[in-house]
């Protein structure tokens, strides 16, 4: 199931009324939009938990975070993928593409800008631009319960094969981004990503 | 000759009482000392103006010497009870006195708090006991059911039931049997559902840390658990109970006394079907087990010196089913599991005069598990684990009596443990040595100090200093107030130092600090590892995890009837172990090691009240209140680093007041009790409410802190009843239930919801008596 909207979250909205009633009239600044992307399913490889050995391979669901859209071959001009608790960017290993991201801490809304200290790498041998493991990267893997919690607090920064800088927050793994408390990490259907993003089509690192 | 069965006394007792006939007694006949229920009380002292002190005999009776003048006070004292003045006039019209045992378990001899007999209300550190008869009325089977209805204490699940105290872990509470410690900790914790209760005399609850005397693991407190000796010439007790989820216990002790000669022996079976909270979730919450505990006692006086040799051996096998999940295929398989403890404990004393006592002891043990995982179609062993430690300490304790009011102890000893297990590397032997020293000192009436201080040298992580303060003052007979100031330490454990775990299936490695080195440098040689995380100088260097701690409170005894107790502590835990990731993988999984990461501090309050409305109707309420908190996610709150989601999982920032500390621990708990006998029909019957208020349970909104309100599990109430009647002959019947309203929380599987049991107890000895 796949569903994509782009819609302005309410907080956004909320925060950039305020900022055009205080700001100043000599900069006319178009807010930009958080978009926000619904229920990629991206199932991982069946893997035979006794052995570790992978039984069946299934493919990267590509998306372009420029044509907010999904890309079907990894031959296409796709910026970032996804399969299971894996993340890639194109570049590097992964593909053959000039996309570059990394995972910082913060506040999706408070950034507004990318960080100096941000190193955006692309994916290479010695490890992907968004690590795996948990607690690495974007997410927490609980041993007793199975969930997948994506880490509150964690930024995933990316640039685009274009050149763009986009900022994107992980909101959930599960199908229809349910509350976490609602989770079971043995029924809830997994490897649906929901996340928001902005991307800064101008080429800045301000969002 | 010791002729006199205790139920004759009781008849005798209520005879009189009801009939109200007046014995009167003559010069040169007895009087007997007895308690309010009419048993004997062999260890009174008759003091007859103030010079003459004499012993009564051991039926707990005494003559008055001829030609005393009728108007003379005599003063009846006895270890336990409140002292008694009388006139003789009034022995001659009624020659029965009977003392009321002190409030509060008061007058209660406590070993674990100094090493030296001391009773409660003489000891400046919270220390409470909880009897044999509040052990029987409780009609638990498993010391973790006796423990769970204390003020202050926590049965929380973790491999078990561990027992939480003062807001801190089973890993830093220090178990001892008759004053020796016992072993076998999975993941830290002691399952206290391996000890039985009906052998148990009395257990000792101290709290606050006691490294200074005990070292390792007292940090938050120590549970002495002290079982029976045979008191009388010859006793043999059959007794069973019978539970909910077809639980049964039978048990059978004889002791044996003679010219100096004390035999004890007791058996103990326990099996249970175990319950399931989760019935979606293929297997039980509980395993069934069947569990088989004996132990054998013996002694022998010899003048100045005093043998004995303890052992105890216990054996438990337990099954359940689980469900293993590979890819979409499920298969089910056999779980079985094996735990077997062996102690052999001997005691030399030798005391050479009133003023010096030499103690000579050691404890060797053993403990073994073995779980085995099995898939049911084809018997393939899917896993199989063996564990196995074995623990020796010989000690040499001296006491003396420097003046009346003073008591010096040194003591020394050394001990050996080892550990060789599925999942350890094979350099596994610890060598430890220790001194102590504790002054006992009443400086003067109202002062009561008590100082200690060990020193610990150990083979794996140096050494330590423990040193501690306690001093007590008391305003008047009914108020005194107690300081308690000490330093409390916890060496890492063989898993925190050895382990050599590799999960194949979900790819990540735990490696003991000891051999997170080598491990690492292994996974680097076979191009596994992607990047260290933490400075490889870090490495091997696990020290103990330490506390300082404060405790103070007083004891306020209103009225003989009547008594307050309060405690107010603050343990400030540092070094605290935890696992971090020392190595990121190529699989993407991490390596994990031991570290001294984090600091906690935990504080609240203890309070008891105790009412004795009247011989046979007491009430109690109790209460703690308190908080612990993890120092290093308070700092973290206030840099502003950790995050929360909301209900449409957007991240904002988590302020202090949503932190909810620690996970597992209750702000508030406490209890009610209401006990009561009916005079008449001899019936006793306990009544209890233990409130365990709301605890976190666990993250989940992704931070892995406690601080959203579905983080939480909600507080519930266990009422409790018992009933009992002891028939003349000596034969006790009982019945009653456990958590009577079922109230369950998922999160807490320790609790099975509602228990009804029924039981009997058959003292043999007085049956053959009655008969004869």
């Amino acid at each position: 199931m796949k569903k994509m909207n782009a819609l302005l979250s309410s907080l956004l909205i909320l925060a950039s009324f305020t900022n055009c009633n205080s700001g100043e009239e000599t900069q006319p600044e178009v807010p930009l939009e958080a978009v926000l992307v619904e229920n990629i399913h991206a199932p991982n490889d069946v893997i035979d938990r006794t052995t570790g050995q992978v039984t069946e391979v299934r493919p990267f669901r590509y998306f372009s975070l420029e044509g907010n859209k999904l890309v079907e071959s990894q031959g296409g001009d796709w910026d970032i993928g996804f399969k299971g608790i894996t993340i890639i960017v194109n570049s590097g290993i992964s593909g053959s593409g000039s996309a570059r991201g990394t995972v910082v801490s913060g506040v999706f809304d408070e950034m507004d800008a990318v960080p100096a200290t941000a190193n955006l790498i692309s994916d290479g041998p010695n490890g992907l631009a968004i690590p795996t493991g948990s607690g690495n990267g974007w997410y927490n893997y609980n041993f007793t319960s199975h969930v997948v919690s994506p880490i509150p607090g964690r930024v995933l920064l990316f640039k685009t094969n274009a050149g763009n800088y986009a900022k994107v927050e992980i909101l959930s793994y599960y199908q229809n981004n349910p509350p976490l408390a609602d989770v079971s990490g043995f029924s809830t259907p997994s490897a649906y990503y929901t996340f928001r993003y902005i991307l800064q089509p101008n080429g800045s690192k301000e969002f | 000759m010791y002729r006199i069965s205790l139920n004759k006394y009781n008849t005798i007792f209520w005879l009189l009482f009801l009939v109200g006939i007046e014995v009167i007694a003559q010069p040169g006949d007895h009087i007997y000392v007895k308690d309010k229920k009419g048993n004997p009380i062999p260890h009174a002292v008759i003091r007859i103006q103030k010079d003459s002190a004499f012993s009564v005999s051991q039926e707990g009776s005494f003559e008055l010497p001829l030609q005393l003048d009728p108007e003379v006070w005599i003063e009846v004292t006895a270890m336990g009870y409140d002292p008694q003045l009388i006139k003789v006039k009034d022995l001659y019209a009624r020659p029965i006195l009977n003392l009321q045992e002190k409030i509060g378990q008061l007058g209660e001899v406590v070993v674990a708090a100094t090493r030296t007999d001391r009773s409660v209300e003489n000891l400046p550190m919270p220390v409470t006991i909880i009897g044999n008869e509040q052990i029987q009325e409780t009609g638990g089977m498993r010391l973790s059911e006796v423990l769970r209805e204390q003020t202050g204490l926590q049965v929380v699940n973790n491999h078990g039931s561990g027992l939480q105290m003062q807001g801190l872990s089973s890993d830093y509470i220090l178990i001892l049997l008759d004053g020796e410690p016992l072993i076998g900790r999975t993941a830290g914790n002691f399952d206290l559902d391996r000890i039985s209760v009906s052998n148990i005399e009395r257990i000792e609850v101290l709290r606050g840390p006691s490294s200074a005397i005990y070292g390792s693991e007292a940090m938050a407190g120590v549970i002495n658990i002290v079982t029976k000796t045979s008191q009388q010439r010859f006793s043999a007790t059959l007794e069973s109970r019978y539970r909910t989820f077809n639980t049964v216990d039978m048990g059978a002790e004889v002791g044996f006394n003679k010219d100096d000669w004390s035999l004890y022996a007791y058996f103990n079976r326990f099996s249970t079907d175990g319950f399931d909270l989760n019935p979606e979730v293929i297997g039980k919450t509980q395993s069934p087990f069947t569990a088989n505990t004996a132990q054998f006692k013996i002694g022998k006086k010899l003048n100045k010196w005093d043998f004995k040799l303890y052992s105890r051996f216990y054996d438990e096998r337990s099954a359940n089913v689980m469900e293993v999940r590979g890819g979409s295929e499920r298969r089910l398989a056999d779980l079985t599991g094996e735990r077997l403890d062996l102690n052999l404990n001997p005691t030399i004393r030798f005391t050479p005069n009133e003023k010096w006592l030499l103690t000579l002891r050691s404890m060797s043990s053993v403990f073994e598990t073995n779980t085995k995982m099995r898939f049911q179609e084809n018997l393939e062993l899917l896993d199989n684990q063996d564990f196995r430690q074995i623990y020796h300490r010989t000690e040499v304790q001296v006491d003396h009596q420097v003046a009346k009011n003073q008591l010096l102890t040194v003591g020394a000893g050394h001990l050996i443990e080892s550990v060789s297990a599925t999942r350890y590397d094979d350099n596994n032997r610890f060598d430890a040595g220790y001194l102590f020293l504790q002054h006992q000192w009443d400086p003067t009436e109202k002062w009561n100090i008590v100082s200690g201080v060990r020193g610990d040298l150990h083979s794996q992580y140096g050494g330590r200093i423990s040193p501690k303060l306690s001093g007590m003052y008391a305003f008047n007979d009914k108020f005194s107030w107690q300081l308690s100031v000490g330093a409390g330490f916890k060496a890492p454990d063989f898993r925190q130092l050895l382990l050599n775990f590799n999960n194949a299936s979900a790819g990540y490695y735990v490696f003991g600090a000891t051999l997170v080195q080598d491990g690492i440098e292994q996974l680097q040689s076979q191009g596994l590892a992607q990047q260290i995380l933490i400075d490889p100088a870090q490495f091997g260097t696990l020290k103990a995890e330490t506390s300082t701690a404060i405790n103070t409170g007083f004891r306020w005894k209103l009225s003989n009837d009547l008594l307050i107790t309060g405690n107010f502590f603050q343990n400030f835990i540092s070094n605290l172990i935890e696992t971090a990731p020392v190595a990121r993988l190529t699989s993407g999984q991490n390596a994990f090691s031991y570290f001294n990461v984090s600091s906690v501090i935990t504080r609240g309050t203890e309070v008891d009240w105790t009412y004795r409305i009247a011989d046979n109707l007491e009430v109690s309420v109790g209460y703690m209140y308190l908080d612990a908190r993890d120092m290093d996610v308070l700092a973290k709150i206030d840099e502003g680093e950790i995050f929360k989601r909301d209900a449409q999982n957007r991240t904002r920032r988590v302020t202090r007041g949503e932190y909810g500390g620690l996970f597992n621990r209750s702000r508030h708990s406490g209890n009610v009790k209401v006990t009561y006998q009916e005079p008449f029909s001899g019936i006793n019957a306990s009544l209890r409410a233990i409130y365990r208020g709301r605890f976190g349970f666990g993250d989940i909104n992704g931070n892995l802190i406690l601080d959203d309100p579905s983080e939480y599990a909600r507080g519930l109430t266990s009422w409790n009843l018992s009933i009992n009647k002891t028939f003349n002959s000596g034969v006790m019947l009982e019945a009653g239930g456990f958590n009577l309203l079922n109230q369950i929380n998922l999160f807490d599987p320790t609790n099975p919801g509602r228990l009804l049991f029924v039981g009997a107890k058959l003292p043999l000895h007085q049956l053959l008596k009655t008969t004869n």
